[in-house]
């Protein structure tokens, strides 16, 4: 029985820790209370005045310093990296017509599903038809694209792009973030144009180096 | 008649007043709140004006305002004839067309400076040196003509200078209006361009917002108790300011039958005693009981949130409310024990009375400065702000006593907050910082006097010396509001029985004590020998002195601040300020949305 605990709560051996003093400054509140608005008017007046006399930081450039870094958008804006992928464009032909030929790759491709395409036959005589088809209609749902850039990865023509450095403004409602094929060809690429870098040779042209109708035995 | 419509005027005035510094202040609340945690703060508010109707907008008044300058003198040279001109005047507007030279040039070159020179003129601009420079070397220049000017003031060539200093002064003052609105006009760009007024439109922004919301009022309450608490709350708030005179009497010349002249201001007054007849107290109600008819009417702003709290029918409103009650009960005690030693002083319950006795003698702070941390305490305890905001303590009550409110019926609650509060920091100013007086600013003229010996002095017209003390009242308001504002910002919110032990346990009995050690000393001034009188009397203008110096400390140490260079601590740039720095940064990044 000799190395049997005793009965009843075991006793606690602890450490005294002394009180936190309290000096008079800290009991009647009133220094401490003139050290807190010290500290807040300090930040008031230097902000207040690098505000007011435009000699706050750049909020992006040097936005991880001390003060104001508010980026006030829109007069400031963050520009975005060269890759982003923003809003989709729509490339265009010399002749202003919709680069795409309606391969429906993207939509295909698309993990949201938000792409709609209806594809629509060249009319009989012209010299595109039965080698490609057009977009009749070319509808991209905005709210539901996830920004992950296989469209403009699975386009076959680089018709597609999402090098419009843009978000999708907010609009009043859901309607306004489909974007049609009109709005979707009148963007721009960063550097300002709306064709693409794959230049697209039709049949009939004399640079044509595929295979034509003629080539199909007969 | 006329006295009609000037106590009128003057009740609209002052209405207005307490409103629009209330609005000001909700603003600079957050904007405040803000910028101390390193934030913008609510600026957003703006109304795009066509560049066209911008670029008229900018010339017309400064046009205008050219003009009137032009034609002022033209009409002052028209009345004074071969007379000299005034030292004065002299003086007025060479310094203001000093000040307002280099502070458009500075504008300009900092404009310049921010967007980068474009033309020759631009160059040369940028040319003249950084915008610091430029104020720096203006406020020198301004100082340096005072002292010119105050140095040939007697002299035989003084009446040449003056007369250069005033036509040099009306040209250059037309020409820097002119030109820096020129300057505006030219240099603004795009099609639209957006007044924003500092942020300044938010406010007015906030209230129409809140003028529009739905108005839902939830099933089963008091739906009359609870449309009415509101107003309760927000209109005590508004009419404590009735007592408050917001400026010295004017005095009028007198009509046939004894009533005003209200064209007929004087020129000048006598520096002792106020005028008998024709005169016109700034004040909407200069009531015998004065300052007793504050506590009456701050009383009945309890009822108001109580009654907020009760008709509501929601337990946290019922609990806020008590709260509110209870506090707002709790503090009224030491509001009032406070004021008792500030009375046996002044010897008068009416507030312009006890303004005339601070503005003879000194500032209330200096005889009683316990009663005016206790009343500090009490007044904002009363107006239920941070840190005795335990009414509408969001961690435990939603948001007291206003949780079942929104829309217009909330915004008059928060606004009755900040009514309350300016009613606070002008019942301050009048009772502790001397209301409308400036240090040494009497109603004949400046008089720099410490006891018997008066070391300068000058003689200065009637309504100058009113609109300074009005100008001084403003400031005064305007500083007990952004301390109260500072306080928000600085102190966590007490626990409710902190809040009580403060206010029974240790506000009430200083109060007391206050009282008692202000009579003991109040008989033995008054049982005093002649040299105790006179001692006191020079002590009292020392004061004044003091003030003075403070204020003058106080303008030479913000201006050195304002023209300091900018420090910033930079620490690593981040990757997306790389990215911006290769995209020509953010100003010149070509995105548009």
């Amino acid at each position: 029985m000799s190395n049997s605990k005793p009965l009843g709560p075991r006793k606690v051996v602890g450490k005294v820790v002394e009180r936190p003093k309290r000096p008079v400054g800290v009991q009647t509140y009133v220094p401490e209370i003139a050290k807190g608005l010290g500290i807040t008017m300090s930040h008031f007046f230097k902000n207040t005045k690098e505000m007011a006399l435009g000699q706050r930081n750049d909020p992006v450039l040097e936005g991880m310093s001390d003060g104001v870094n508010t980026v006030s958008y829109p007069e400031q804006r963050r520009p975005y990296p060269e890759r982003f992928r923003g809003v989709h464009r729509l490339t265009q032909r010399p002749s202003g017509d919709p680069k795409c030929v309606a391969c429906l790759c993207c939509s295909t491709a698309c993990p949201a599903q938000c792409i709609h395409i209806v594809p629509a036959e060249y009319p009989v005589g012209d010299e595109r038809r039965g080698y490609e088809r057009y977009p009749a209609e070319f509808v991209i749902d905005e709210l539901r694209c996830v920004f992950c850039g296989f469209c403009v990865e699975a386009c076959p023509v680089d018709a597609i792009r999402m090098d419009t450095g843009l978000h999708p403004a907010p609009y009043d409602s859901r309607e306004q973030f489909i974007f049609k094929k009109d709005l979707l060809m009148q963007f721009q690429g960063r550097d300002g144009t709306r064709d693409s870098g794959n230049t697209r040779h039709e049949p009939g042209d004399p640079t044509h180096p595929g295979v034509t109708r003629e080539h199909l035995p007969h | 008649m006329i006295e009609l419509i000037l106590a009128a005027l003057r009740a609209v005035f002052v209405v207005m007043f307490g409103m629009n510094v209330a609005v000001i202040c909700t603003w600079v609340d957050r904007r405040q709140g803000a910028l101390i945690q390193d934030r913008v703060g609510p600026d957003r508010a703006v109304i795009w004006l066509p560049t066209g109707l911008a670029r008229i907008l900018a010339l017309l008044p400064a046009a205008g305002a050219a003009a009137a300058v032009m034609a002022l003198s033209f009409h002052d040279k028209q009345v004074r004839g071969d007379e000299p001109v005034a030292m004065g005047r002299a003086l007025l507007f060479s310094e203001l067309a000093l000040f307002m030279a280099w502070a458009t040039l500075a504008a300009m070159v900092a404009h310049v400076g921010r967007r980068g020179a474009e033309s020759s003129l631009d160059r040369s601009l940028v040319s003249i040196g950084a915008p610091r420079r430029i104020a720096l070397f203006g406020v020198c220049a301004q100082l340096g003509l005072l002292v010119a000017l105050a140095l040939v003031a007697g002299s035989p060539i003084g009446a040449l200078v003056a007369g250069a200093a005033y036509g040099g002064g009306v040209l250059l003052l037309a020409g820097a209006m002119l030109g820096g609105a020129v300057f505006a006009a030219v240099n603004m760009r795009g099609e639209r361009v957006g007044i924003r007024l500092l942020g300044l439109l938010h406010p007015a922004a906030d209230g129409l917002k809140t003028a529009f919301k739905e108005d839902i009022i939830p099933l089963g309450v008091d739906r009359f108790m609870y449309g009415l608490a509101p107003w309760l709350a927000f209109f005590p708030a508004l009419v404590v300011l009735a007592v408050i005179p917001f400026g010295d009497t004017l005095c009028f010349a007198t009509t046939a039958s004894g009533g005003i002249d209200i064209l007929g201001l004087l020129d000048s007054v006598p520096g002792e005693g106020v005028c008998t007849e024709g005169a016109l107290q700034l004040q909407v109600a200069d009531l015998n009981v004065g300052i007793l008819y504050f506590f009456a009417v701050a009383g009945t702003g309890i009822v108001g949130a109580a009654l907020a709290g009760w008709a509501s029918d929601n337990k946290y409103s019922l609990l806020g409310g008590l709260r509110a009650a209870s506090q707002m009960v709790s503090y009224e005690v030491t509001l009032g024990l406070t004021l008792i030693g500030a009375m046996m002083i002044y010897g008068t319950l009416q507030v312009d009375e006890m303004v005339r006795w601070q503005a003879h003698n000194t500032w209330g702070i200096f005889v009683q400065p316990l009663a005016f941390i206790l009343f500090f305490a009490a007044a904002v305890a009363e107006s239920k702000r941070i840190p005795f905001d335990i009414p509408e303590g969001e961690s435990e009550l939603v948001a007291g006593y206003f949780t079942e409110y929104c829309g217009m019926k909330f915004a008059m609650f928060m606004f009755a907050e900040y009514v309350a509060m300016v009613s606070a920091a002008a019942v301050m100013a009048a009772i502790f910082l001397g209301g409308w007086d400036v240090p040494f600013l009497q109603r004949d003229g400046l008089h720099v006097a410490f006891g018997q010996t008066e070391l300068w002095s000058a003689a200065l017209p009637h309504a100058a010396v009113i609109a300074l003390g009005f100008l001084a009242f403003v400031l005064k308001v305007l500083f007990m509001c952004w301390l109260q504002l500072s306080i928000r910002w600085t102190l966590p919110r007490f626990r409710y029985d902190q809040v009580m032990r403060l206010g029974w346990r240790v506000l009430l009995p200083l109060s007391l004590a206050n009282i008692l050690v202000t009579g003991f000393l109040v008989l033995v001034a008054q049982s005093g020998s002649e040299a105790l009188a006179s001692g006191l009397r020079v002590t009292a203008d020392l004061t004044k002195g003091l003030l003075a110096l403070g204020g003058l400390v106080g303008t030479v140490a913000m201006v050195r601040f304002l023209l300091s260079p900018p420090r910033h601590s930079h620490s690593n740039a981040s990757t997306s300020a790389r990215y911006a720095t290769a995209a020509g940064g953010t100003r010149n990044a070509t995105q548009s949305a």
